[in-house]
């Protein structure tokens, strides 16, 4: 179980800057994710960890050893493609035990270790075929027993499921799960689904545009953000945002007016002061609203999405872009009329409408 | 469709046509290998009065022709492995660098593409004859070998740059050097690209006749072109000679053309479509 550190460290292509003084300390066996929309960066920042792409600036450290511009080969990691990048002429069983070939570890020692990975991945019954003749599921699992025969302290995957059908990316986000509490080695994992990112990590790392917007654990990106874009992009559907102006404040409290959601008035918990009549932008959870709630705010139902355990319901609001959704329990399927949705309104979260950063 | 029908009409002449020019030298190679040389002196494009297969008896003996096939055969192969070999090997890095230095690297190598074979002749004599490889088989091999790179190499760059990079890298993990990565994993993908590039290789070197008539002497080492050649003298040509010999120096060719058909036509429009 290995550490990794990266120190300040920048990617610049030509003039083009890609990375921009990332920051980041994964631990020793933590499953890391870096996530954010697609151009952020993400995978850069992987492939620099890998070796595959040279750092310009900063220092990246595995456990003790300074890999900044150490041979890809050498740093004691291993990579899941997106694209799995199997040897298209090599057995099952060739591909994984290239590596340990290439190694110099002796043979039987190397199909010991293929056998035993082939295991864990139920993949004895392929060991002989071509990646060709495996379905997306299969060649992923070869790709993933590609990197455990080597034994690395760091497990990399560039968005490993993304090339499979919904099911199967729920199946092997189980396994891949599955297989870090196995092995209890360091992992980073990149994606653009932020459900994958909730569901897998210990630790996520929100990307946007070379920068860190935002690391911690799931639930505390999802109750606890940063800013506006963590909001947002960390939650499904999307966190409402509002405008809102402070019409008071008492205690550790602010009153909060919102025009655009029928004259609603909020006390959100905040410790910053405020004057009167600054204007903020106000984040509403669709799952906030619910059956409890100190506040009842009248909803313009339109659409209701129904994932038969919980339903979303959609209104469009005057003056907002997106529209505006809630989560709604229980069967009934009020489109086209005006329920009553009741809002806790401490878990409103403030932010500056400049800067995006968040007001506590 | 009158319109159409007549277009087709004319297209379907032109075709005929095509063919009757292009098989008529072929025809009469056939026909003539088989009439005598009194025979062909009478009535020089008639038709053999019986099968005078002395002839190839003749020619067979006359032209060293297992010696010549042996030769040919040898050089082509040697020339082709070699080829594919360097070609592929220069084009590796040249498809993965896209530094203006790789760029330029390329254009020499049209450059290269684009110079005819008799322009490079004069040079390669001189620089062969102070090294000592005129009339030797290492001399003629690295010849053809060179003047057939510039086509390796530019199709080897086009074939390697599709190939997803993903998997050098994935090597390059894998605790490959370059060379391995080239080696272990470009390689061994390279076979239909292999494939087509060996046809056009084999036919040219094969074909070529320059070449060996000007940097080979000693007869033991003549390439098949060359040894027909020997029977047209500077004052006479001996026809009943000549036309078997030719007919005996295409077939070895024509079987190979034969055997692999299939896959040589699939070659060449794949390599079409490229
Ligand atoms: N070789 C390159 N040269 C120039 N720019 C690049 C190169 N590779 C990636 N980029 C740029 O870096 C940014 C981040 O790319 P990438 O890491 O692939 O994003 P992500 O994986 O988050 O979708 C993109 O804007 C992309 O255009
Ligand atoms: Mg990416």
């Amino acid at each position: 179980m290995t550490e990794v550190t990266l120190q300040s460290v920048v990617k610049r292509y030509g003039d083009v800057q890609v990375i921009h003084g990332v920051d980041l300390e994964v631990n020793a066996g933590e499953f890391c994710v870096f996530v954010g929309p697609s151009g952020c960066g993400k995978s850069t920042l992987l492939r620099m960890i890998a070796g595959l792409e040279e750092t310009t600036e900063g220092k990246m450290h595995i456990g003790e050893r300074d890999v900044t511009h150490m041979d890809a080969a050498k740093r004691g990691v291993a990579m899941v493609f997106q694209t799995y990048a199997l040897y298209p002429h090599m057995t099952v069983r060739d591909n994984m035990a290239f590596g340990l070939k290439m190694s110099g570890v002796p043979k039987a020692e190397a199909e010991a270790k293929v056998a035993e990975a082939a295991k864990i991945l139920k993949l004895d019954p392929f060991l002989d075929r071509k990646p060709k003749a495996l379905s997306g599921g299969q060649r992923q699992r070869v790709a993933i027993g590609r990197a455990i025969v080597r034994a690395p302290d760091v497990f990399l995957f560039d968005e490993p499921l993304s090339n499979l059908d919904a099911e199967l990316r729920v199946q092997m986000r189980l396994e891949i799960a599955r297989l870090h509490k196995e092995l209890s080695a360091t992992m980073i994992y990149v994606t653009h689904d932020q459900v994958e990112a909730m569901t897998l990590a210990d630790k996520i790392v929100v990307l946007r545009a070379g920068i860190v917007e935002q690391v911690g654990s799931p639930l505390d990106l999802y109750a606890d953000p940063d800013n506006l874009f963590v909001a947002q992009f960390i939650g499904s559907p999307k966190t409402n945002i509002l405008k809102g102006i402070v019409i008071g404040s008492e205690g550790d409290s602010l009153r909060v007016h919102l025009p655009q959601l029928a004259d609603t008035e909020l006390d959100v918990a905040c410790g910053t002061h405020m004057e009167p009549g600054k204007d903020v932008c106000v984040g509403l959870r669709p799952q906030d609203f619910g059956p409890d709630g100190d506040v009842t705010i009248p909803v313009p139902v339109e659409v209701v999405e129904s994932l038969g355990g919980v339903s979303y319901a959609y209104a469009n609001l005057p003056g907002l872009e997106e529209p505006f959704c809630i989560e709604h329990r229980g069967r009934s399927r009020p489109e086209g009329s005006v329920i009553q949705a009741r809002f806790t309104s401490a878990t409103a979260l403030l932010f500056d409408p400049e800067s995006g950063k968040r007001i506590r | 469709m009158p319109a159409l029908n007549i277009r087709q009409l004319l297209l379907n002449v032109l075709v005929v046509a095509l063919v009757v020019a292009m098989l008529l030298p072929l025809f009469y190679m056939i026909t003539m290998s088989f009439r005598t040389a009194t025979e062909i002196a009478e009535a020089p494009l008639g038709l053999p009065d019986r099968l005078a297969w002395e002839n190839y008896a003749q020619a067979f003996g006359g032209m060293n022709y297992v010696r010549a096939v042996i030769n040919s055969v040898g050089i082509t192969i040697s020339v082709t492995v070699l080829t594919a070999l360097l070609g592929s090997m220069a084009a590796f890095p040249l498809a993965r660098n896209t530094s203006g230095f790789a760029r330029i690297f390329i254009l020499l190598v049209a450059l290269g593409l684009a110079t005819p074979n008799f322009v490079t002749i004069t040079p390669i004599y001189v620089i062969f004859r102070d090294l000592g490889l005129l009339d030797t088989y290492l001399g003629i091999i690295l010849a053809f070998t060179a003047l057939n790179l510039p086509l390796a190499v530019f199709f080897y760059v086009g074939f390697i740059g599709a190939i997803p990079k993903d998997l050098v890298e994935a090597a390059k993990l894998d605790n490959c050097s370059d060379w391995q990565a080239f080696w272990y994993v470009v390689r061994p993908l390279l076979g239909p690209a292999t494939a087509t590039l060996s046809l056009f290789v084999m036919l040219m070197v094969w074909n070529d006749f320059t070449y060996p008539l000007l940097l080979l002497t000693d007869k033991d080492k003549f390439t098949v072109t060359i040894s027909v050649y020997r029977f047209v003298g500077n004052q006479n040509i001996q026809p009943d000679m000549l036309f078997p010999a030719a007919v005996l120096g295409s077939l070895p060719l024509l079987i190979l053309f034969a055997i692999f058909q299939r896959r040589i036509v699939a070659g060449v429009t794949a390599g079409a479509v490229k």
